[in-house]
């Protein structure tokens, strides 16, 4: 059917098709956009609907929130992204969760600050998830929700864009939070992660365990010491480094002996 | 007055470094810190005004009286809290008006703990003789500690000396005038 033209129309044809092109292919492209933005419309205000009507549960359910922070991650969507540059207007995800996700975390983040900041002298900035959890549910009136150490640690990422000193780090398999920006080195965090198991140490245990000459355990336990992080017991019979951490702890101490 | 039963001791009391002086200073001040709230919780619990510092030679009982030897003296932990660190606490104290030695000295043997201070008391029994309209009357300093009419007073029980440091701040801001002897003083209000 299409034949070649010949002579000059020839050339007024093709510019005439491709026009035609460019334009069906813009048609094409505004209707896929508008496709899409339907879909993010629906889908936004499913969501929007989804966390309003589950508001309730997301602050109260520890699982339930759990999930929907795990079904966010799924398809993307961070919730507790609060501030972005490009929307200009505060979290896109703010706005549509009716701030009752972030809010949650922003409350529960502050807490920990305040947990972290109480007990800074006594541990050295340095404490373990668990204990701030035990604390902050202390401090809460009977029937208040539950929360969860994976709360906890999204609380201590809201703090990020503060520019905080806040982090989290592991200690053997257990997470700590760290409210003084102090680098552990490698024998600071065997002894930490040492003293997990009964609360204290001492240089003989860590000779034998860790196969430390004395001098290495002692510049090791001195260290963590001056950092504030260990308190020595000087009553027994060869001093113990115990772990600020097991004052905090509900039930007794190991009991000695 | 009713037996108050024993005192709920906090976490840290069952936390042997406790008793040990902390070597780094921060740690120090923590510890320092948790101490004076003890020492203060404690007393007032068991409504104690003052504190012998001196270990007595009768601590062997296993369960002594309420006091430093039980205070200072974990026996489950066996760990005690030497005399030289307690008075550490204690001059720490001091500094926030919590403590004084016994004559006002610099250091002693008995000191005075201020769950209330002296200001707080005086406040208490001046609040106490306007709300029962006793004002321009003479009461016996027996009266005010000891007499049926304050058993709901918080100051009902209160140490003599300690009562008569309170009515002296009130005496000085011309609230207040003692008269009498020794063993029989009446102070009349304003």
């Amino acid at each position: 059917m299409s034949r070649k033209g010949v002579g000059l129309a020839a050339f007024d044809r093709s510019r005439i098709t491709s026009a035609q092109y460019a334009s069906h292919g813009s048609s094409l492209r505004s209707s896929d956009a508008a496709a899409l933005e339907t879909q993010l419309a629906v889908f936004r205000s499913l969501l929007q609907q989804f966390a309003q009507t589950h508001a309730k549960d997301i602050r109260s359910n520890p699982s339930f929130r759990a999930q929907f922070a795990r079904m966010c991650a799924a398809i993307g969507v961070d919730p507790l992204a609060a501030s972005s540059t490009r929307e200009g207007g505060g979290s896109i995800w703010a706005q549509l969760l009716g701030r009752s996700v972030n809010d949650f975390y922003f409350e529960l983040a502050v807490k920990v600050v305040e947990v972290c900041s109480d007990t800074r002298e006594e541990n050295g900035g340095l404490i373990e998830v668990r204990k701030v959890r035990e604390s902050i549910l202390q401090s809460r009136m009977e029937g208040a929700p539950d929360i969860t150490e994976d709360d906890i640690l999204r609380a201590v990422g809201t703090l990020k864009p503060l520019g905080s000193s806040y982090s989290v780090i592991k200690v053997g398999s257990k997470p700590y939070i760290r409210s003084v920006p102090k680098e552990l080195n490698t024998d600071q965090s065997a002894v930490l992660e040492a003293v997990q198991v009964l609360g204290y140490v001492s240089v003989s245990m860590l000779m034998v365990n860790l196969k430390w000459t004395r001098a290495r355990a002692q510049t090791a336990l001195e260290d963590l010491i001056s950092e504030g992080m260990l308190w020595v017991d000087k009553q027994s019979v060869e001093w113990e480094y115990w772990s600020p951490g097991f004052m905090l702890t509900a039930q007794d101490p190991v009991q000695l002996g | 007055m009713s037996n108050p039963g024993p005192f709920p001791f906090p976490r840290e009391y069952s936390f042997p470094p406790f008793f040990t002086r902390q070597t780094n200073l921060t740690t120090h001040h923590a510890q320092l810190v948790k101490w004076s709230t003890l020492v203060l919780s404690y007393c007032r619990h068991h409504r104690l005004f003052k504190l012998s510092l001196t270990p007595s030679s009768t601590s062997s009982s296993s369960s002594p009286e309420p006091g430093a030897d039980e205070l200072f003296h974990n026996r489950k932990l066996d760990r005690r809290l030497n005399t030289a660190d307690i008075r550490e606490v204690i001059d720490f104290m001091r500094k926030d008006g919590r403590a004084e030695y016994v004559g006002g000295k610099e250091t002693g043997d008995v000191a005075w703990v201020y769950w209330r201070t002296p200001e707080e008391w005086a406040g208490l029994v001046e609040e106490w003789v306007d709300a029962t309209g006793q004002k321009g009357t003479v009461l016996t300093l027996y009266e005010l500690t000891e007499g049926d009419a304050t058993l709901n007073a918080e100051f009902h029980g209160l140490d003599t000396e300690l009562l008569q440091k309170a009515l002296g701040i009130l005496v000085k801001r011309g609230k207040a005038q003692i008269f009498g002897q020794e063993d029989s003083q009446g102070v009349k209000f304003f």
